[in-house]
């Protein structure tokens, strides 16, 4: 392989890698406040995308409920983007508050919980579907602006091309990481919010609104979600309602393989599933999605607790 | 009669079918597996058939006979055996959510493999898969045996000293163990039951269904299997078979009163495409207010039982002791 | 009669006297190191008692024994053989069983259930002999069961062979799950903290109860216990942990003056 290629495909990796991680970060903020998996993260991850397109008054295809609509407001992409990520976020809150909380007041088995939310992920993905259909939908090639197609990273006797929308996603991502990890270090809300995922009685204890907290949380994680969702149906294309579930299930290779709960513990497994399935040879291209779920299986088997996770002692 | 054989000959086939998958869940469930694997055992099962009926035993009559399909019925248990046992013997030493994870690892990695490898077609998948009987109702004659055997199987099975072992690894792994039971044993033996039970449906339904292809072992069949299990019942091999069952017929029996004009058009036309948000919807509002099932072993046990408590299963302290015994490697 | 914690064993005849020898375990859990290097040896036909503060380490020892938990470093002989690294269905296999501190039974089934699981080890009938009712199946399924009643009766739960385990008050779970226990059969018998939520005449029970089934089923006990009375009365001998570590080993006169159990105890309050 040459070196542009391999510089490109470092490139893709880290981009696409950075994308499973900020989505991948919705899963770990959750789990490390309530300790479940919420596997409608997929769900609303495919909404933020879709939120997003309709805000910019992308038409409906031919099948579905709505077909041929759209909505009366044509919003940029960026404003659409930040929209549609908050909307995303509200979804998560309504899904915590209907689907999670009452399996929460009886101290439901996590198990549970996840089951539940697998429910949901089917539910709202095929409620897509039967709104608006299953066929793909683009972005407006002017989405983002006046950027060339393609970056050069190279001299111009060594050309390195790189979609100049990779590039974006992944400068997004940094920024996106940069102010979250900023955020839960180095702010009250960030260390409140470390508080009632370490102990949330004794956080509730001490004055802190755990509920209030937890809420928080699952907008976050929403917003994350759509906003992933957005930048991966920007990139391509949406590819009908289910392109969440995959990448869905993919997150949950990144938490494991990061160690679940562990917020740097996303951005490492994020980016290595990224640099994995890149640098998958191009015979074995089809083969690429599967490279997530073996390093997933492997993980699970010789090292269960992640790369980065810690083990937690608990009486028996 | 005929008429109602061959109209609804489909639709009665596909609900024994849906039982037994429901069942293939039910298995590694009674030893306290939440298992998604399931759907990659039936498409393994469907992928062994097609290829066989389509490649190997290509000079059949006009209509393919059932000792072959019986044969390839049994190869397809056979090979999932082998498989559940390489895959659960390190995979079934996780619990709860990372078993969950690994076998939905699992059905990831075989439905990737079903897309690309030119044995099973690719995305286009098997076609022409050729059939034993004239008609579907006649798969009866095997759905129904199938079906009958395996409820007899594990009425028997939870009045033995195996399904004992399985039924106390579910109520408390930690202490089935400190009570002599082999968990990683019992555990793999549940889970390639259910594995050979997916397998063996997944070969008869390649006839059944005449193509195959990856779409046969999605994420999607897990969850509808799960619905399945949660809404028919998860305590006992009743619930699966009434819920696979029920969960089968009603869009279809929906849509057909919906024929008569005794329902508005949109129901009916929701009940067959939307499908998947009812299961959707039933699986969250399950684990709310039924978690084990409209099928409850309280329906068949004349004993005092209060109702049921909630549920403060020592999870973490089960993964915990076992990601100790990770570090060191006992 | 009592062996000093430490002592050489001079000759191999010394591994068959002692029933358990638990030679310098060690548990760690990260920095804190729950058990240290705790040794003593347990006689054959011993009431032995495990007693210290909260925290100190006896439910961790026991369940270093049992094969829960995997020891740091140490041995743990067995009637002479090495379990430190065996799992634990194959420590119960061989004859080791427990109760535990906060009962663990199997709630949603039945009392005789229950029981009938415990005798796992010492049946054999596999899938195929069970489902389609050949030897030894029945045969063992029937014994099983019979099995199950008499261990019921013995701890005088016998009418309520159908009852739900979860809806056993709490006195009468402790007994179901030491009538469990004693389905294994087991030589040796850990009971962690069995009269907890007792009041007096029931511990007076207990005491008899232990005292019982040492004789009639030729057990050895070891007990962690909090009651102190309870301890000194039933127990031949006894060890003090705090700390994780073995501060006193002795009969019951022996320990209770002994100062550093008495600071221990009074200092840690």
């Amino acid at each position: 392989m040459s070196f542009t290629e391999f510089f490109q495909q470092l490139l893709n990796g880290l981009s696409i890698g950075s994308v499973y991680a900020i989505f991948a970060l919705g899963y770990t903020l959750v789990f490390s406040i309530l300790g479940i998996i919420n596997f409608s993260h997929a769900a609303v991850f495919t909404l933020g995308a879709y939120f997003t397109y309709a805000l910019m008054g992308g038409v409906v295809g031919f099948n579905g409920l709505l077909a041929n609509k759209s909505l009366p407001i044509h919003l940029s992409f960026v404003a659409a983007l930040l929209l549609g990520s908050v909307l995303a976020g509200v979804v998560a809150v309504v899904i915590e508050r209907l689907a999670f909380r009452p399996l929460r007041a009886r101290g439901a088995d996590p198990l549970l919980t996840l089951v539940s939310s697998l429910g949901v992920a089917i539910l709202i993905t095929n409620l897509i579907q039967y709104m608006v259909g299953a066929e793909p939908y683009s972005f407006p090639a002017n989405a983002y602006g006046t950027l060339p197609p393609a970056i050069n990273f190279g001299t111009p006797d060594n050309p390195i091309p790189v979609r100049s929308v990779q590039v974006v996603i992944f400068a997004v991502s940094v920024v996106i990481l940069a102010a979250l990890t900023f955020a839960i270090n180095y702010t009250r809300f960030g260390k409140a919010l470390r508080a009632v995922a370490e102990d949330a009685v004794t956080a509730s204890l001490l004055g802190i609104n755990t509920d209030f907290y937890i809420l928080l949380t699952f907008f976050l994680s929403g917003f994350l979600g759509g906003l992933a969702g957005t930048l991966v149906g920007s990139s391509v294309t949406i590819a009908g309602p289910y392109f969440g579930i995959s990448f869905g299930l993919k997150g949950l290779a990144v938490i494991v393989l990061g160690g679940l709960g562990d917020i740097p513990g996303a951005v490492v497994g994020g980016l290595v599933i990224g640099l994995a399935e890149a640098f998958v040879p191009a015979e074995y291209s089809g083969y690429k999605d599967a490279a997530a779920f073996a390093l997933l299986f492997i993980i699970l088997l010789i090292r269960p607790r992640g790369l980065l996770g810690r083990t937690v002692i608990q009486k028996v | 009669m005929e008429a109602f054989f061959s109209t609804y000959g489909f639709l009665l086939v596909s609900m024994v079918f849906a039982a037994l998958l429901g069942l293939s869940l039910y298995l590694p469930l009674m030893s306290g597996q939440l298992s998604l694997a399931s759907p990659g055992f039936y498409a393994l099962g469907g992928y062994i058939a097609a290829g066989l009926s389509t490649k190997v035993f290509t000079n059949a009559g006009p209509l393919f006979p059932v000792p072959l399909v019986l044969l390839e019925m049994l190869v397809a248990g056979l090979v999932s055996a082998v498989v559940a046992v390489v895959v659960g013997v390190p995979a079934l030493r996780l619990r709860g959510i990372y078993l969950a994870l690994a076998t939905i690892a699992f059905i990831e990695i075989i439905r990737v493999l079903a897309l690309n490898l030119e044995i099973t077609g690719g995305a286009v998948g098997i076609f022409g898969v050729p059939q034993p009987f004239k008609t579907q109702i006649e798969y009866m004659w095997i759905a129904a045996p199938l079906l009958v055997l395996t409820m007899l199987f594990l009425y028997r099975l939870e009045r033995i000293r195996v399904g004992r072992a399985f039924i106390a690894i579910r109520e408390d792994e930690l202490a089935s163990g400190a009570m002599g039971i082999d968990p990683t044993y019992n555990k793999v033996l549940s889970f390639t039951m259910g594995a050979v039970l997916a397998g063996v449906v997944g070969a008869v339904s390649a006839h059944f269904l005449n193509t195959w292809n990856a779409r046969q072992g999605t994420f999607d069949a897990s969850i509808v299997y799960l619905a399945f299990v949660l809404i028919g019942g998860s305590r006992t091999f009743l619930g699966p078979v009434v819920g696979g069952m029920a969960l089968t017929a009603l869009p279809e029996l929906l849509r057909a009163a919906s024929g008569n004009g005794s329902l508005p058009d949109w129901v009916a036309q929701f009940m067959k495409d939307g499908r998947l948000i009812i299961f959707g919807f039933l699986i969250v509002v399950g684990t709310v207010f039924l978690p084990q099932g409209v099928v409850t072993p309280r329906m068949f046990r004349r004993r005092k039982a209060s109702p049921p408590a909630a549920r403060t299963e020592p999870a973490e302290t089960v993964e915990t002791v076992e990601a100790a015994q990770k570090e060191n490697p006992a | 009669m009592s062996v000093q914690p430490g002592a050489a064993l001079a000759d191999g005849s010394a591994y068959l006297v002692c029933v358990l020898e638990v030679r310098d375990v060690t548990r760690r859990f990260g920095g804190l190191v729950a058990v240290n290097q705790v040794s003593f040896s347990v006689q054959p036909g011993e009431i032995f008692g495990l007693i210290g503060p909260n925290g100190a380490g006896k439910t961790t020892l026991f369940n270093v024994i049992t094969g829960l938990i995997p020891a740091s470093s140490g041995h743990l002989l067995y009637r002479g053989e090495d379990i430190i690294h065996m799992r634990p269905h194959r420590i119960a296999a061989l004859g080791i069983a427990r109760t535990f501190q906060n009962i663990r039974l199997f709630s949603n089934l039945t009392a005789l259930e229950n029981v009938m699981i415990a005798q796992h080890v010492h049946t054999h009938s596999g899938i195929i002999a069970g489902v389609f009712g050949l030897p030894p199946s029945p045969q063992e399924e029937r014994a099983t069961r019979r099995k199950a009643h008499d261990l019921l009766h013995m701890v005088g739960l016998t009418n309520r062979a159908d009852e739900i385990a979860r809806n056993f008050a709490y006195g009468d779970q402790r007994r179901l799950e030491i009538a469990r226990a004693l389905a294994l059969e087991p030589q040796l018998l850990l009971l962690d903290e069995p009269a907890a939520g007792m009041n007096h005449n029931e511990k007076l029970e207990l005491s008899d109860f232990i005292r019982e089934i040492r004789l009639s089923l030729n057990l050895t006990v070891l007990l962690i216990e909090h009651h102190v009375p309870l301890v000194m009365g039933l127990c031949d001998r006894i060890a003090v942990l705090n700390f994780g570590e073995l501060i006193a080993l002795g009969d019951p006169a022996k320990v209770q003056n002994d100062p550093a159990v008495i600071e221990a105890y009074l200092g840690s309050e």
